[in-house]
């Protein structure tokens, strides 16, 4: 099938040594690790983008600590990275054949890593953790059936609405649904001279997939359905066609307004009533607007249409199937998802503990966007559910921006990314 | 002499590029550890992805305008600042701060500057009465902004190596051409030039590789590839296939081809800038 | 401004009569500083506006319309943001680590530029278009290899004699500091600059009963300062602003780096502005101290009066 042309005789060598690291590549990964198995006392190692910063290492370096009092024998070696090179840090790690007996990662991993045999059954059921967590923040650690990974903390988007600036217009309550919401940020817009001075309400700060898929679900879509997308359906496109509206029809908002990492929010800055955002924003406002927290200025509303929803990402705990030590490691699974860590990571990190007992917890109930999220864990949907789902996420913001530059219709922009989809499922991970 | 060097290189070099061109052929599932040859699949793959071709031509127009430019504002300002001025070690300084200091704090602050209402870009431009455009959320100008940052940043460096070549510059060259009454100017591109060959040869190679494999200020500039993807060049996309996609096959596919690109290009430079071992 | 005046304002020092046409020259002086430093301010601006922002509350950053100037200046965000990781031990491993580098290259790379420029061997043109070749594959290709090699090397880090076992150079200094000690770009331009050496300096050399290693070290090399201070600046600044492969090839937060520990002011969903400011230009200076040392070697100008 394959021959080299002759011309190429002087780089047989170079080759040579190109299959030389791809032998290499796969008796590491069929090699066995070092270290003894079984017995009580192991060395583990952990993987983590949470618990950053100075403050998060020393939180994890003491929770250890309890980890081993409890586990003795047990020791713990942590590599702390970011979710922005977590997926270099896991590649490299796995291709080494040197897999992080512990590694916590985002949603969307789970089903590839379950799915190329990465991760271990942790051996749990539905009805075991449903005791601990909400049955929806257990979904995203659970492929084909089985659970890969448990939850430590969540991150959720939402409504999130300026209580003052409705006040101010005479609006009591935030919008029941996204029909009512585009009317009252219509009317809550200020252009001066054509220029853009308040938006009614800002769609474009959050990443743009995660801001439109709460829309898409609050309108009844889903992504997929039997493992085939499904997000082109006549609800999807409404959904689109909304946000569109919002940009081109309604212009409440102009395209360049603002961008996700501005430095600060239209809403903090009152040049927007809403937004759709990140439950972090009560961390940001908290530091650059402190006022507004004081005096009872922010809070979240859900995004309502055909039903509530709740966008919910997270962090999650899972083990690797080569780990000699799976007893111990699985012990610190459910050590770091467990009811001590699990609130304290959330809290370094202002996001949303996943476990129901952390729920009246001073953190949740001072931090008010973390607890209308805990209040509405119910609605939450998560994205995801196909192997292939991290190459398909990539293919949904170029997608969606075509669509709010008008340069595609909503149908159009959502036939486009399906079909892709479609395509990339059939090659399959 | 030349053995560790080349030791060296072949080991850790080397061998990863080798590697590159064998997975190119490849189906390598970095998650499973399989690699199965699959011919010209990942070939056929790439380029029936419209992403990835809109990537190719982005390269190609980002490079085409970040490298002469950069070249010719470096070029000139190396042989303004090849004086003793006492003021000359400052001018340099800052002519070469932008190359020193870490890209992702100083592309944020481009974006800043790039903010379409307030941001000093379209304030300086609103002075001459030009009502500036949404740059980084445009999709017609988003790759323009970026370019601008990428001169900005790449002049420094390209400074440095012609005010490197310019010391050995032979004064005695010029002392004739004075002699015989020829201007600065035509000094410049009589003499300077000319003698700057070698330097010139390199710089451009250089900067052509490192054009093609710009990632960090767009990466910041215009996360994800920027509005519409109008900004995703080949790097990024070899970056996305590897990490985010992990179709390793793929990516070294991609790669093998940015190799190609770049090896026409050098040796259209070769050519373009002459055989440099006949300079002297 | 006419591009003439402008190149005419640098070169004639001391070789026409310094009081000729004074006012002429005034102009010209003046009319080139006046285009550098335009153009220098250009380059430094945004510094300026990093530094300042490295100098603002959160509540200032937020505020809109923003700020020239801070409202109060916070020169607390510095202390503050080197709390946020261990700095110390990161500054000291990027500094071994770029002076690691540096060193290798300069001695690597120079051997290697000088033989591939000056010493007639068959094949050379072919290594050296090899050489190049190297650089054109990207990093993020390369990467899995390398880590898989230097996994690999023999009798380090519990290896066997194949490289199997453990864990080689993984979490080691021999990790951090060998791949990356010599640059194809670097022997490149040492090429370059050899190459523009005249022939009968090495001619007479080896009249002298010179070896090729002495005309290397004690003939050609002391011409090519500029080249040596050239790379070595490039090496220890692209070393020092390394943040991928120090973070890949590590665990261990005690061999982690500067880079590593300003990439915790960034946060997937919010940066840490002032601070992230504050640690960049904190960053930022060595580089620029080190760039006011290595001065000095472009500074001749004319003066060396070339190569006799």
């Amino acid at each position: 099938m394959r021959s080299y042309p002759s011309s190429l005789s002087r780089r047989s060598l170079l080759g040579l040594g190109a299959a030389a690291v791809a032998s290499t590549a796969l008796t590491a990964c069929g090699g066995a690790a070092p270290g003894e198995s079984g017995g009580g006392s192991a060395s583990l190692r952990l993987l983590t983008p949470i618990f950053d910063r100075a403050d998060g290492q020393e939180l994890l370096a003491s929770l250890l600590e309890d980890f081993k009092k409890d586990n003795p024998g047990v020791s713990v070696q942590v590599d702390h990275t970011e979710y922005g090179k977590l997926n270099e840090k896991l590649t490299t790690s796995i291709v080494g054949g040197q897999p992080y007996d512990v590694m916590l990662m985002g949603v969307g991993w789970v089903p590839p890593f379950a799915e190329k045999g990465v991760l271990a059954d942790l051996g749990a059921t539905e009805a075991e953790l449903a005791r601990m967590y909400n049955p929806r923040v257990i979904q995203p650690g659970i492929y084909d059936g089985k659970v890969y990974a448990r939850p430590i903390l969540l991150d959720t988007r939402m409504g999130i609405y300026r209580k003052d600036i409705l006040a101010e217009a005479g609006i009591e309550a935030p919008p029941q649904d996204l029909t009512e919401l585009r009317e009252m940020a219509k009317e809550l817009t200020i252009r001066r001279n054509g220029e853009l001075i308040r938006a009614g309400v800002d769609i474009l700060s959050n990443d743009l997939r995660q801001t439109y898929l709460p829309v898409m679900w609050a309108h009844g879509a889903d992504l997929f359905d039997g493992g085939n997308p499904v997000f082109d359906s006549d609800e999807a496109v409404d959904a689109l066609q909304w946000m569109v509206d919002i940009i081109r029809t309604d212009k409440i908002e102009d395209y360049g307004f603002t961008q996700q990492g501005a430095v600060a929010a239209p809403l903090v800055q009152g040049r927007a009533a809403m937004m759709v955002g990140h439950n972090d924003m009560w961390r940001q406002i908290s530091e650059s607007a402190p006022e507004l927290i004081a005096e009872d200025k922010v809070a979240g509303f859900m995004l309502n249409q055909q039903r509530p929803a709740l966008f919910q990402g997270g962090t999650l705990a899972t083990m690797s199937a080569e780990t000699s030590h799976p007893e111990q490691a699985k012990k610190l699974v459910e050590f770091l998802s467990g009811e001590k860590v699990s609130p304290l990571a959330a809290e370094q990190r202002g996001n949303i503990p996943a476990v129901l007992s952390a729920a009246d917890s001073p953190y949740v109930q001072n931090n008010k966007l973390v607890s209308f999220a805990v209040d509405n864990l119910d609605h939450a949907f998560s994205e995801g559910g196909v192997p292939t789902w991290l190459e398909i996420r990539e293919e949904f913001k170029p997608a969606l921006e075509n669509a709010l530059l008008g340069d595609a219709t909503p149908a159009e922009a959502l036939n486009g990314l399906a079909r892709k989809a479609e395509t990339i499922i059939a090659e399959g991970p | 002499m030349l053995a560790p060097s080349v030791i060296h290189l072949v080991w850790w070099i080397g061998i990863p590029v080798a590697a590159t061109f064998v997975l190119a052929f490849t189906d390598y599932d970095i998650l499973a550890g399989t690699v199965e040859f699959n011919g010209l699949d990942n070939f056929r793959e790439i380029f029936s992805d419209e992403t990835w071709n809109a990537s190719i031509w982005h390269t190609v127009v980002f490079t085409f305008f970040t490298v002469p430019v950069a070249m010719a504002i470096a070029v000139v300002l190396a042989v303004l600042l090849n004086v003793k001025m006492r003021a000359a070690v400052w001018y340099r300084t800052a002519v070469f701060m932008p190359h020193v200091t870490a890209t992702v704090a100083i592309a944020l602050v481009w974006m800043w500057m790039f903010e379409p209402r307030l941001g000093v870009v379209n304030t300086m431009l609103g002075w001459v009465g030009i009502d500036g455009p949404t740059w980084l959320a445009d999709p017609d100008w988003a790759l323009t902004a970026v370019i601008i940052v990428s001169i900005w940043k790449g002049i420094g460096i390209k400074m440095l190596i012609y005010l490197a070549a310019l010391q050995a510059m032979p004064e005695d060259v010029y002392e004739a051409a004075r002699i015989d009454g020829a201007s600065q100017i035509q000094q410049f591109f009589a003499i300077t030039l000319p003698l700057l060959k070698p330097a010139t040869f390199f710089v451009l190679v250089v900067s052509i590789i490192d054009s093609f494999q710009a990632f960090d200020q767009l990466y910041v500039l215009t996360p994800d590839g920027g509005p519409g993807n109008s900004t995703t060049v080949m790097t990024y996309e070899i970056y996305r296939t590897a990490f985010k996609e992990f179709n390793m096959g793929a990516a070294c596919a991609q790669s093998v081809v940015l190799f190609a690109f770049l090896l026409v290009l050098m040796l259209i430079s070769r050519r373009l800038t002459g055989k440099e071992e006949d300079v002297r | 401004m006419s591009a003439e005046k402008l190149l005419q304002g640098d070169t004639d020092r001391g070789t026409r009569p310094a009081n000729r046409i004074p006012l002429a020259r005034l102009l010209r002086r003046t009319a080139l500083h006046l285009v550098l430093a335009t153009v220098s301010l250009a380059m430094v601006l945004p510094f300026l506006w990093m530094i300042i922002t490295s100098l603002k509350t959160d509540p200032d950053l937020a505020s809109y319309p923003p700020n020239l100037l801070p409202q109060v200046w916070d020169w607390d965000n510095y202390s503050e943001a080197l709390e946020y990781a261990p700095f110390g031990t990161y500054f000291k491993n990027s500094l071994l680590i770029s002076f690691g580098h540096t060193a290798f290259n300069l001695v690597l790379a120079s051997t290697a530029g000088y033989a591939l420029a000056r010493v007639p061997f068959r094949g050379r043109t072919l290594v050296f278009m090899v050489v190049l070749a190297t650089m054109m594959i990207p990093t993020y290709t390369k990467i899995v290899p390398q880590y898989l090699i230097a996994k690999g090397i023999p009798f380090f880090g519990g290896n066997d004699y194949l490289g199997q076992g453990g864990h080689g150079w993984l979490d080691s200094w021999w990790g951090l500091i060998v791949p990356g000690a010599l640059t194809p770009f670097a022997i490149f331009l040492f090429r370059q600059f050899y190459l523009s050496l005249p022939r009968e300096l090495e001619e007479a050399a080896r009249i002298d009963g010179m070896g090729e290693f002495g005309i290397y070290a004690r003939v050609m090399t002391p011409l090519v300062k500029p080249a040596i201070a050239t790379v070595g600046l490039l090496t220890f600044e692209s070393s020092w602003n390394n943040f991928l492969w120090p973070l890949i090839i590590t665990s261990d937060t005690n061999l982690r780096v500067i880079q590593v520990g300003l990439s915790t002011f960034q946060q997937a969903d919010q940066n840490a502005w002032a601070y992230l400011m504050a640690g960049t230009t904190l960053a930022t200076i060595p580089m620029v101290v080190l760039f006011l040392f290595t001065q000095r070697y472009f500074v001749q100008g004319f003066a060396r009066s070339g190569i006799k």
